[in-house]
């Protein structure tokens, strides 16, 4: 199985113990965040090449170029679009829609930020409506927990519902081929639902006790969400271009477009048009200003991961874990599909879900023969996706996004504290997880 | 020279117990832009300033988000006022800043007059191994004492 482009691993050793090693060191500093991730990964992917298991060229091989680009790509769209203003407006413009209602508020948010995080990407998501969020709830006098507990709810359940909504799904999308829309109809039937179900813990629990005085109300009412845009213009262009790249998203698939040429195309065209008519010099800020905020720790955590992920996958160590895992489960497809479902959603909600999935889809790759071929090994890629999505509400480091709101509740006085959130949470969680697995048995299996 | 040479040895200061409206009114009445705070062992504890004032009367959730994009947000004078209020009898220890490094009476005076040009601020004078305010050095303490350093020699 090992033929890393006949690199020789050092000292003789067996590939796939020093590739597994490596591995297993690296996912243990990133879990336990000893050392940044980002660096982790790449130091390990360097192991991976200066030990022999690969050379450099296969280690580029083991690059998902497609992920990198389509993170990419969203990320410059999502800079640019964000200085609109178009987040904040649609945040102030859905608590007036409801009259200043707090429990509506609560549930036009929680809307608003699982439907921007299904386009988007959730981090960004929460990043945008948790400040605005703070500000409705300080100006109501209300707890922020409620609202905040939502929108991390319903940025994962969103971001589920897409292809490009959460990292797993990227990643999943691009090593199967499943395109946006296969994502959209499979997916986002069922994040519908369960974002509609989540709703009612959330009322029962807080809803229904949710009041503020009419002068309060009168306050969020004065906001001029027309303010909060702050150009006209970009947003425009920006909007133009966002329903440029989902179109190219609905249709490219069937044209052979991947979605990193189709987000990157995205954002070129972005980056063209917001810098129309400036002078050299003010193109050249404006585009360092975008790129500086493209996540680069992200991307480069997820090129070393792929070249971690490529060198324990060359070695034929996935494959033998394949096999470990048909057999506990029998080789049943039903068992497999919900075994990975679960043990994602309860992974998902410990410890990072990227390096996770990126884990485990080589591994489902291993068991296309056992079941007869790569197409039936959808539910299980459906079955992965829902798991390590959805797996992010179960406790408090289950998504960036999670942690990204808690900061915000740190600062803002009112802390979400790991153990109670986790309490509600993950009861909550492992509930949608089994409406998944009940929507993926009677639908797939 | 030193930072002891352009001093001023006499500074007026705030209580750290004094509260929040006795700050605002006595850095209005003297257009004061900062002013040290010590506590009863005259310990220095941080500078009170406007910038506590305006940080009082803005909607706290701004300042704990990072929201920048705050134009949809339109309030009156009164509104600014009923937040002030909430807060007027807290004591200024609650709003005093410390990101006023202070100097020593042995800190070199270029060393001192760049700290004051980044700044931008009166710095405080602490005596060194110890919290005590002995003064301030203020923009015009300088300028002063330049001067008449300037007037001494043409005498």
């Amino acid at each position: 199985m090992h033929d890393p482009h006949q690199a020789q691993v050092l000292f003789g050793l067996s590939p796939m113990w020093f590739a597994g090693t490596v591995f297993v060191i690296s996912y243990i500093l990133i879990v336990t965040e000893q050392l940044n991730r980002a660096v982790v990964a790449m130091l390990g992917a360097s192991v991976m090449v200066v030990g022999g298991v690969l050379n450099q060229q296969a280690a580029m091989q083991g690059i998902d170029f497609n992920t990198i680009g389509l993170l990419t790509g969203m990320m410059i769209i999502v800079a640019i679009t964000s200085e609109s203003g178009v987040f904040q407006y649609l945040a102030i413009k859905s608590a007036k829609l409801v009259k200043g209602d707090p429990w509506g508020i609560l549930v036009m948010l929680m809307l608003v930020t699982a439907f921007l995080s299904a386009l988007l990407d959730n981090v960004t998501t929460v990043l945008l409506i948790a400040p605005i969020t703070l500000l409705i709830t300080d100006t109501l006098k209300l707890n922020a927990y409620p609202y905040l507990f939502g929108e991390i709810f319903a940025s994962n359940i969103g971001g589920t519902a897409t292809l490009i909504g959460d990292p797993p799904n990227i990643m999943i999308g691009s090593a199967t081929g499943l395109g946006y829309n296969d994502f959209l109809f499979n997916l986002a039937p069922i994040a519908v639902f369960i974002l509609a179900l989540t709703l009612i813990p959330v009322y029962l629990i807080w809803g229904r006790h949710l009041t503020a005085e009419p002068r309060l109300i009168d306050k969020v009412m004065s906001y001029r969400e027309r303010d909060a845009i702050k150009d006209p213009l970009l947003l425009k262009k920006s909007l133009f271009v966002l329903a440029l790249v989902m179109f190219g998203f609905i249709l490219g698939h069937d044209v052979g477009l991947e979605p990193a040429t189709i987000a990157m195309l995205g954002a070129a065209i972005l980056l063209a048009l917001s810098c129309l008519s400036n002078s050299a010099e003010e193109q050249s800020a404006k585009v360092t200003r975008t790129l500086r905020e493209v996540e680069w720790m992200t991307l480069f955590f997820f090129m070393g991961l792929f070249i971690l992920v490529y060198g324990i996958e060359t070695t034929g160590l996935l494959e033998l874990l394949a096999e470990l895992v048909l057999g506990l489960t029998g080789g049943d497809k039903t068992v497999t599909a919900l075994s990975i479902m679960y043990v994602s959603a309860t992974a998902s909600a410990i410890v990072d879900n990227i390096p996770f999935v990126a884990t485990m889809i080589p591994l489902i790759e291993n068991m296309a023969a056992s079941f007869g071929g790569s197409d039936e090994l959808i539910p299980l890629w459906w079955s992965l996706a829902l798991g390590s999505c959805l797996g992010g509400n179960g406790s408090l480091v289950g998504a960036s996004a999670n942690l990204i709101v808690a900061g915000f509740a740190e600062r803002s006085g009112q802390p979400i504290r790991f153990l109670p959130f986790m309490l509600l949470a993950f009861p909550m969680m492992m509930a949608s997880v089994f409406i998944s697995s009940v929507y993926v048995y009677f639908r797939y299996l | 020279m030193n930072a002891a040479a352009v001093m001023d040895p006499n500074p007026t200061f705030l209580q750290s117990t004094d509260t929040i409206e006795k700050g605002v009114e006595f850095i209005m009445t003297n257009r004061y832009r900062s002013i040290p705070v010590v506590d009863e062992e005259h310990c220095y504890m941080g500078m009170f300033g406007v910038n506590c004032l305006l940080k009082q009367v803005i909607p706290q959730a701004v300042f704990h988000s990072g929201l920048k994009n705050v134009g949809f947000i339109h309030e009156s004078l009164l509104d600014l006022y009923h937040r002030f209020d909430e807060v007027r009898h807290e004591p200024i220890s609650i709003c005093i800043t410390q990101d006023i490094l202070p100097v020593s009476p042995e800190t070199p005076l270029t060393e001192t007059l760049l700290q004051l040009y980044e700044t931008r601020l009166s710095i405080p004078v602490v005596k060194q191994g110890s919290c005590k305010l002995l003064g301030m050095i203020s923009y015009f303490d300088v300028g002063a004492k330049i001067l008449a350093a300037g007037a001494a020699e043409n005498a």
